[in-house]
């Protein structure tokens, strides 16, 4: 069964909240999870393009109070 | 599909150009694209070692903001990049001329090598060229 991490990277500035989630991903095995709660605003569409560009897979996006909840697949 | 490398020319000592490079090297590295950046110029005096960020970064209203509300530290995105991904940094060599610096008295770490412009530019024809 997958793992999720949460990672709690509101408060950070870009590109701080990728930069945390690239360091968290290192640490999980493929097919685990990362849920990233940002608050910067660059995030909810920078974080789906990163994930596109380099092979991950995105679970999904939400909009939360004051920031967005980003979900993402290590997939190699 | 392979991207091209960036390659990022910094000559600028002002502090918002230096984050600039610091964000573009970071994120590019960390997206599957090789980075190299060459700093000369004013941009030397930021990569001191030792030095606490009201004294490394001189520029405008951008830059007290970016140390007021805790952005990220360019030295920190130079290394993150480094670890994370596919970063090479030189430093210029007849920027270390002109100063007298050596190598040591830059941040640990963060350079690769000292390089002439005529290998940085030759290298730089395959790729994607940004000066700050």
């Amino acid at each position: 069964m997958a793992q999720r991490t949460k990672i709690d990277a509101r408060g950070a500035f870009c590109p701080g909240p990728l930069m945390e989630l690239i360091a968290g991903l290192k640490l999980i095995e493929v097919g685990d999870e990362i849920e990233v709660w940002s608050s910067d605003k660059g995030s909810a569409k920078d974080i789906p393009e990163w994930v596109a560009k380099v092979g991950h897979e995105m679970v999904g996006v939400e909009n939360c109070e004051g920031y967005d909840s980003i979900v993402i697949r290590k997939a190699k | 599909m392979t991207s091209q490398p960036l390659f990022i020319l910094l000559c600028s000592g002002e502090h918002e150009k230096i984050q600039m490079a610091a964000m573009m090297a970071s994120v590019g590295a960390v997206s599957d694209r090789a980075v190299h950046v060459f700093v000369s110029m004013n941009a030397l005096a930021a990569f001191e070692k030792d030095l606490p960020p009201d004294k490394r970064y001189r520029g405008g209203a951008f830059s007290r903001l970016l140390v007021e509300k805790g952005a990220p530290d360019a030295m920190q995105l130079f290394e993150q990049g480094r670890m994370l991904g596919d970063l090479k940094m030189y430093v210029c060599s007849m920027a270390l001329d002109i100063t007298g610096w050596s190598e040591d008295r830059l941040v640990d770490g963060l350079f690769d090598e000292a390089l002439g412009l005529t290998k940085f530019l030759s290298d730089a024809e395959s790729g994607q060229f940004v000066t700050l």
